[in-house]
């Protein structure tokens, strides 16, 4: 019972991981209307340059805002790229914006495995994980770090923030007038390259904090990581319908947690697996997602 | 014939029949990268069947194919007519659970793979031969079944599905049975060059069939141009060709020529280099010379 409750809390910190991503991801999809698939390979980047700067200047801050403004200037920089794709949206589809986004990956994944770290994982400096001052509470076979208490609490701030900014304000009225009908909000006059390059720019902050929470979390980083990230955060979002942002905080949570119970049972790759068989049959049973899509 | 040139010739082949693979069922806005696992399983079939049970190349080639085929069939009752969306992430489900199922079970050899795959002949040269000369039968002959199918009732009726789901329903057009039928003949592909890549390489592993594999080829289907068979057959030896005489330094680089690659093309010309266009340019000036004889 112990493990179990344990690990129901390290799931929901990874969960909400999981939520971050796929709100970012959401966001794209709804406002900039791209599949990003590549948005978490990007946040993979972000904690490499911030990994990269916390060894080269030694300060945990700096390391902190050298990969928040990475991720907002990646997504900046790309984003003329994929409108020039959707301009001309009549003859081009949806497909292509996801297709140019794994090349992105593709190049993205290539630079991380043969530059930094001469292609080797990177570990995060205790300063920043603070592995090195123990559990924040142990009772028995519970044991809390602070990494997952901080993770928590800052996805679950930013998660409300994000909900609150696209339900109760005027440019999330703007964001969400899109997602609805696109020719609707541009003739009530929203412009609407110029909202899809401020959600490229939100999304981008969204991008490195999670890359901040995750190296905080998981201590170390491989060139991979953004694949199955990727992969993963498709899967979240299909199951929950594309476009779905409530039902993709549902499922992130679901599948952080179902994760984190079957490693508490299951050795390494097979937790893995049986998570990926899990979101198989559900995707096979139900192709277009259980909370419907909003697409 | 020199090891490197059959080697660039072999592979060429095999990367011709894996984009197609995809082009398959991108006729209907399908991205079934489910055919890299088909290409896994069905060469670790091949490699269990020719080194444990002797099985004879032929044998192999076409049990391989017809189990691509059929896992292909299984998994396109559920996702025939989905999205293109839930399409691909079932691709790379299959291909997640296929490389941890071939990396933890010891009969597979685990990471390092399998080693030693038996020769079809007896002879090098000649083993290399037949297996250039079948690996460009098999080309030839998806080639024409692709070139059939893109002629037929059929092959408009996917043009029409890929162009717009809805009026293509509205025509009477069966978007499941065509998605099951595409999805099916490109895991048969997947299988048939997973087989054949098994016996030329002569050792497997996990790490062949990658996302690296994906990316490889999907970038020879887009810069090539996804709406003709002839988009593929052109790019795969140009591409694969082309990072092999680049300066060693930049070779490790390859991938991100190709994804570089592929964004340009993408964003300057979306439908890739040979579009329908240019094919009907090239076959009226051809059918105009042959007037002219």
């Amino acid at each position: 019972m112990e493990i179990l409750i344990a690990q129901i809390f390290n799931g929901l910190s990874i969960g909400s991981i999981y939520v971050l991503l796929v709100t970012g991801f959401n966001l794209l999809l709804l406002v900039a209307m791209i599949i990003h698939f590549s948005f978490p390979v990007v946040v993979v980047f972000s904690m490499y340059i911030s990994w990269f700067v916390m060894t080269l200047t030694g300060s945990v801050a700096l390391g902190v805002a050298g990969g928040i403004a990475s991720a907002v200037v990646v997504n900046v920089i790309t984003a003329p790229m994929f409108q020039h794709i959707m301009r001309e949206r009549g003859s081009v589809d949806i497909n292509a914006t996801m297709v140019i986004s794994m090349g992105m990956g593709m190049i993205i994944t290539d630079i991380l495995s043969h530059t930094f770290n001469q292609g080797f994982p990177i570990a995060f400096p205790d300063a920043l994980t603070g592995n090195d001052q123990g559990a924040l509470i142990s009772v028995g076979l519970v044991s809390i770090s602070r990494g997952q208490v901080l993770t928590l609490i800052v996805g679950i701030i930013f998660v409300a923030f994000l909900f609150w900014l696209l339900y109760k304000t005027r440019a999330g009225r703007a964001f969400r007038a899109i997602a609805e009908d696109p020719n609707g909000a541009k003739l009530v006059g929203i412009p609407l390259l110029k909202t899809g390059f401020q959600s490229y720019a939100l999304t981008g902050i969204l991008g490195g904090v999670t890359a901040v929470l995750m190296a905080v979390l998981l201590g170390s980083a491989s060139a991979g990581l953004g694949d199955q990230l990727g992969h993963k955060v498709l899967a979240v979002s299909i199951i929950a319908g594309l476009g779905n942002l409530t039902g993709g905080l549902i499922i992130g949570l679901l599948l952080g947690i179902l994760e984190a119970i079957i490693q508490g049972y299951l050795a390494g790759s097979w937790s893995n697996a049986i998570a990926f068989i899990v979101m198989l049959v559900v995707i096979l049973a139900k192709p277009k997602g259980v909370f419907g899509s909003k697409l | 014939m020199s090891l490197p040139l059959y080697y660039y010739l072999a592979i060429t082949a095999i990367y011709i029949l894996m984009s197609w693979s995809i082009y398959i069922p991108y006729r209907v806005g399908q991205l079934h990268f489910m055919t890299v696992a088909n290409m896994a399983i069905s060469s670790y079939f091949a490699a269990l069947m020719a080194i444990n049970f002797a099985w004879p190349f032929w044998l192999v080639l076409i049990v391989g194919t017809l189990l691509g085929a059929l896992i292909g069939f299984l998994v396109s009752v559920a996702i025939g007519d989905a999205p293109c969306f839930a399409v691909v992430i079932v691709g790379f489900t299959f291909i997640y659970l296929t490389k941890t199922i071939i990396e933890n079970v010891e009969a597979f050899g685990g990471p390092l793979g399998i080693f030693s795959i038996p020769k079809v002949l007896q002879t090098s040269s000649d083993n290399r031969t037949l297996l250039l000369i079948v690996a460009y039968a098999l080309v030839l002959l998806t080639g024409f079944l692709i070139s059939r199918f893109d002629h037929s009732r059929l092959g408009r009726a996917a043009s029409a599905i890929f162009i717009d789901r809805d009026l293509a329903v509205s025509f009477g057009v069966d978007v499941k049975k065509l998605g099951m039928f595409l999805q099916t003949w490109a895991s048969a592909v997947g299988g048939m060059s997973g087989v054949m890549y098994a016996f030329i390489m002569r050792s497997i592993s996990p790490n062949h069939f990658t996302f690296h594999l994906i990316g490889v080829c999907m970038t020879m289907l887009f810069v090539g141009g996804y709406t003709t068979l002839w988009g593929a057959l052109l790019a795969a030896p140009i591409l694969w060709g082309f990072p092999l005489i680049l300066p060693e330094a930049l070779q490790s680089w390859n991938i991100v020529i190709y994804g570089v690659l592929l964004i340009v093309v993408l964003v300057i010309k979306p439908e890739g280099i040979i579009t329908r266009p240019t094919v009907k340019k090239i076959e009226s000036l051809l059918s105009r010379n042959r007037k002219k004889v």
